[in-house]
Formats: C-alpha cells, sequence, structure tokens
C-alpha cells in the first residue's frame, strides 16, 4: 500500500486566516517533511472563486513543489476537469511531468458547484458530457506523455465509475464513500469494465480523512470547528440553499450531512489508523491518499499528525 | 536598465538544464530568467514551470506564454498562483499564438484577443468583474446554473500587487488596448529598432539574440529605461552575456577597462 498526504487547498479559513504566501510557503515545507517521511506523494485540492482563496490552479503548485523536491510525487485530487481547457490540461501535464521526472499524477473529476461552472461559461448540466468526450482525450495525452502521467478518475457514484471503467482508468475514490458504498461501487467499475471488453486495473486510488494522534480529546477539540468549516463549505457547494428555505433550516439540513460524512473520519494512533487502512486495501485500493489538512490547521497539530501518518506508513508498507 | 535570460524554451529543456542556465543567470547577476511554452508543439505549463524554476533561484522568473487558447481566468488563475509560491517573482510574457488555435479549438478573431486581454487584466486587478463581450461573458450567468453570482474575483490574489505582464506588439491598434489595460509591450529586437515606450512603471521589452552588443541596446533605449531579455543557450553563453552587457546597461559611460581583465 502507498500512503498519500493530501490534500491541501490552501485556504485562508476564517478561523485562522493567513496571507497567501505564507500557505504557498508552508505547503512547499509540508512537501519537504512529506519527502523527508518517505510518502508517496502530495495531492492538491481544487476550486475557483472562493473567498478564502481555495486554490485554484493545481499545476502551477505542483510546479512549485516539484521544483522543492526530488523523489515525491505530486498529484490532483481532484482537477474539475469540465472545467478546463482539456488541451491546456493535457499540455501542461505532459511538460510537468518531463520536467518533474514523470512524478506529476492527475486525479480528475466532474466538478459540482455551480459558481465555478457559471465563471468558465459552462453549464453545469453539460459536466457529464463534457467528461464523457474529455476523458478519452486526456488519456491519450496522458499515455502518451514522457513519462507518461498517471491518470485517475474522482468518483463518488456508480455512474462516475462506470465512465471510468470503460476506458481501464482507475478510480480515485471520495473520501466521503463508506465500505458498503465503495463496494457497491466498485461491484459496479468492474460489470461496466467486462461490458465494455476492458480489462480493469488490478487497484485504485482512494481518499479518506485520517489523523493520526495520540491525544484523541485534545486533536477532537482543535479538529472539530476545522472539519465544520471544510463540510460546510463542501455541502454549501453540493447542496446550495433553496430560495424559500430559511437560513437555519439550511444550516440544520447542512448539519446533517456533516454529522454523517464526519463518521468516515479514520482518527487515532497509528495502529488503529493502520488497521483502518488495511481494511481498505482489502477491498483494492493500493494507493490511499490520507486528508491530514482539513483547512488551515495549526502547523505543530499538522506536523505532528504527518509524523504519525508516516508511522502507519512504515506499518503498512514496511 | 533590466537584463533577463532567455525565454529558454521548454520544448527540449530538462530541469538540469533549466537549473542550470538559471544558476548562470544569477551568477552573471541577470534581474530574471524566462522560459517559453510552445503550445502548437504540445509544450504548456509556462507558469508551472517559472514556479519549479523559481524554487531553485532567487531571482524573479518570467512565463512567455501563448495566450488567447483558452478561457483568461485560468491564465489569471496560474499567474497568481505562481505568483504566491514564488513569494512575488513572476513576470509574464503574453504572445497570440494564432498557430496553436486549431489544437485548442480557439478563436481567432482580433475581438477573442482583445476581450481575452480585457478579462485577464480585470481579473488581476483585483476587481469584481462582470465582462460583456461578443465572446466572453464573465461570469456568464447561465440561467441553468444557479445560484450563480453577478460577478465574480480572482481569489486568491498574487502577491504582487501588479505582476508585470508585457504583450508581444503585433500591431498598433492591439498595442493601444494593451496599454490602455496596464501591460506593458515586447517587441523583438532589430537593429535600429527602438525600445517600446514604458507603460506606466513598465519599461518596453526587448527579446535579444545571444550576441547583442551593449551599444545597440543603448541606442535602442535612447532616453528610456529597457527590459532586455537576452537568448543564451549554454551557461558560457549566459556569463558571456552577463559579461558583455550588466556593465554598460547600468552605468553610463561604463570604461571598457574595467571588465576587460
Amino acid at each position: 500500500m502507498r500512503l498519500g498526504l493530501g490534500i491541501f487547498g490552501m485556504q485562508s479559513v476564517p478561523q485562522r486566516p493567513d496571507h497567501h504566501v505564507k500557505l504557498y510557503r508552508d505547503v512547499l515545507e509540508d512537501a519537504l517533511l512529506a519527502e523527508s517521511l518517505h510518502f508517496d506523494s502530495i495531492w492538491l485540492s481544487e476550486h475557483h472563486f472562493w473567498f478564502d482563496g481555495y486554490c485554484p490552479a493545481d499545476i502551477a503548485v505542483a510546479g512549485a513543489i516539484l521544483g522543492r523536491t526530488t523523489r515525491l510525487g505530486v498529484g490532483t485530487a481532484v482537477m474539475l476537469l469540465p472545467m478546463h481547457s482539456v488541451q491546456k490540461v493535457a499540455d501542461d501535464a505532459a511538460t510537468m511531468s518531463r520536467l518533474g521526472g514523470g512524478r506529476l499524477s492527475l486525479g480528475v473529476a466532474l466538478g459540482y458547484r455551480d459558481a465555478e461552472f457559471d465563471g468558465f461559461g459552462v453549464r453545469r448540466k453539460d459536466r457529464g458530457k463534457l467528461m464523457d468526450a474529455m476523458l478519452p482525450r486526456l488519456e491519450e495525452s496522458c499515455r502518451a506523455a514522457e513519462p507518461r502521467v498517471p491518470l485517475y478518475v474522482g468518483v463518488a457514484t456508480a455512474v462516475a465509475a462506470q465512465r471510468a471503467a470503460r476506458l481501464g482508468l482507475p478510480l480515485f475514490a471520495d473520501s466521503t464513500m463508506n465500505p458498503a458504498e465503495l463496494r457497491g461501487m466498485l461491484d459496479a467499475y468492474n460489470t461496466a469494465a467486462a461490458a465494455a471488453g476492458v480489462t480493469p486495473p488490478r487497484t485504485h486510488a482512494l481518499q479518506r480523512d485520517v489523523f493520526v494522534t495520540d491525544d484523541r480529546g485534545r486533536d477532537w477539540a482543535m479538529l472539530l470547528p476545522e472539519l465544520r468549516y471544510m463540510r460546510r463549505q463542501y455541502g454549501g457547494w453540493s447542496f446550495p440553499q433553496e430560495t424559500d428555505e430559511t437560513v437555519p433550516a439550511y444550516l440544520q439540513r447542512l448539519e446533517l450531512d456533516i454529522e454523517a460524512k464526519l463518521k468516515n473520519l479514520i482518527m487515532g494512533d497509528a495502529a488503529h489508523v493502520a488497521g483502518r487502512l488495511r481494511e481498505f486495501e482489502a477491498l483494492g485500493f493500493d494507493l490511499i491518499v490520507c486528508r491530514s489538512q482539513f483547512g488551515n490547521l495549526p502547523r505543530e497539530s499538522l506536523h505532528r499528525a504527518i509524523r504519525g501518518l508516516s508511522q502507519v506508513r512504515d506499518m503498512v508498507s514496511p | 536598465m533590466r537584463l533577463g535570460l532567455g525565454p529558454i524554451a521548454l520544448e527540449m529543456a530538462t530541469r538540469t538544464q533549466l537549473e542550470s542556465l538559471a544558476g548562470a543567470a544569477v551568477a552573471a547577476s541577470f534581474d530574471a530568467v524566462w522560459v517559453a511554452e510552445s503550445r502548437a508543439e504540445g509544450v504548456g505549463g509556462g507558469l508551472a514551470a517559472a514556479a519549479m524554476l523559481a524554487q531553485a533561484v532567487p531571482i524573479r522568473v518570467g512565463a512567455a506564454v501563448d495566450a488567447g487558447l483558452y478561457h483568461p481566468l485560468y491564465l489569471a488563475e496560474d499567474i497568481a498562483i505562481a505568483d504566491l509560491t514564488s513569494g512575488g517573482r513572476i513576470e509574464g510574457l503574453l504572445r497570440h499564438a494564432d498557430v496553436a488555435a486549431s489544437r485548442y479549438e480557439a478563436p481567432t478573431e482580433r475581438a477573442w484577443w482583445e476581450e481575452f486581454l480585457n478579462v485577464l487584466a480585470g481579473a488581476l486587478s483585483g476587481a469584481h468583474i462582470q465582462f460583456d463581450g461578443a465572446h466572453l461573458r464573465v461570469p456568464a450567468r447561465i440561467e441553468a446554473n444557479q445560484p450563480a453570482p453577478e460577478r465574480l474575483a480572482l481569489n486568491p490574489r498574487p502577491a504582487q500587487p501588479a505582476v508585470p505582464i508585457w504583450v508581444e506588439s503585433t500591431e498598433t491598434g492591439l498595442e493601444h488596448l494593451a496599454r490602455d489595460l496596464g501591460f506593458g509591450i515586447a517587441n523583438h529586437f532589430q537593429r535600429g529598432s527602438s525600445v517600446p515606450a514604458a507603460t506606466g512603471r513598465w519599461p518596453g521589452m526587448l527579446l535579444c539574440p545571444g550576441d547583442v552588443q551593449a551599444n545597440a541596446l543603448l541606442v535602442a533605449a535612447g532616453e528610456s529605461a529597457g527590459y532586455f531579455v537576452i537568448a543564451a543557450e549554454s551557461p558560457e553563453e549566459v556569463a558571456d552575456a552577463g559579461r558583455r552587457l550588466a556593465g554598460p546597461l547600468r552605468m553610463p559611460d561604463l570604461p571598457a577597462w574595467i571588465t576587460s581583465q
């Protein structure tokens, strides 16, 4: 099993604002730490036009990380492909794969926030059709690149998995899916691959919210506002407020989603986390990107969790 | 006067070669090192490569990008992030890459290029923008996209209050627009040519061959400042250009004997 460290959005969150120059300096330091601890890779996330400055240009950040490091892989988790020019993505990725010595990976997914699609003049409703058209082109470009660019398809539904299956592309499964949902999605994937006459990859990638700690009480108190902000933000993008919905009613609806999603967080000491990750490995995920950065954690807390995760890495892939 | 190295073509360059040339530029007292993408040949990532190179050297890093091939907000975002990762050391040169347009299924009309520059400048300014053109409507305000705001802003902003960006001059009308939007103007050096007039605080830029002489650049500058970006293919050529040009460009009437040893 390979462990990736993620996912970094370089957000100046309301509960802990920072200047973005510092946030980008921090992520470069985090990449160096990840490399020194022999992680497989570091993963970056993408959103657009959001007040906290959520990173909108992953390949540009990847360039800086590739320049700062020498062995660490760098991936996008995930790039919102239907909003992009697929040719731009392909050309950017091929060049940076060459300059980075084959250390760049792409995870791509649909995206879901209307305002982002609208900014780029794309109808959100067209995202599936666009993905159908773009994915084969990008797959071809990634395969032709030297070195080849590993391409994953970010998924949270069976329909999205089936799209990836038809091209034989490995999945990058969303952090919010529980084991039962993941099993169902992999079944749908394998069925679709067989129907398309495609040999599926042996393994896939998975994103998990993971926080390694030797003091759960201390860190839970620190994490909860960060997790709540993160989940409220993602939930707010996924389920916008209805026009006839009051703010209290809307927040209550979001809260139910937050409570459900927080159940998927893996939190505990290294042995506990290693055991939980092995369950996902058994499902067929050989790359697990562990999200330990939620918003903008205190540096000391984040680094303690990253060092703890490196102990997990020693246990699951000695 | 400012002295840049490049633009180094990314087509064939390796990271080692880029860092070697950039290191030579630092050692030769260049102000900046530039890289160039070539999307007609499938070579993109100019700003990502600049962000990479900025980790290797302490000087400013420029990216010559083929513009007008995709939505300008993506270019604005690339510029902002490359600038942030470099701590505010990014510069840009926009080239109108008609030759790559078919690969990108991009419009080639003059109006598209003008709208591209308008939206790019607006986004980088930090304004909450709304733009309605023949090709670009930003935000698009598509009825099916709800909720979607009436305006949008580039987030995060670049580190620099204004990222220095030049537009390669191709025609007078375009040059006027670029100046109006606050972009510097770049041109290719030819014997007898002048440095383009400054735009605000950005001096005109001349892209120069590696064997150009200091006197020719001083004549081209006249009474103005100039930003001279010098081509070189090896660290030795970089060192030679630095020795030949840095002194005379920085001090009028520099006695030749002081650099002749």
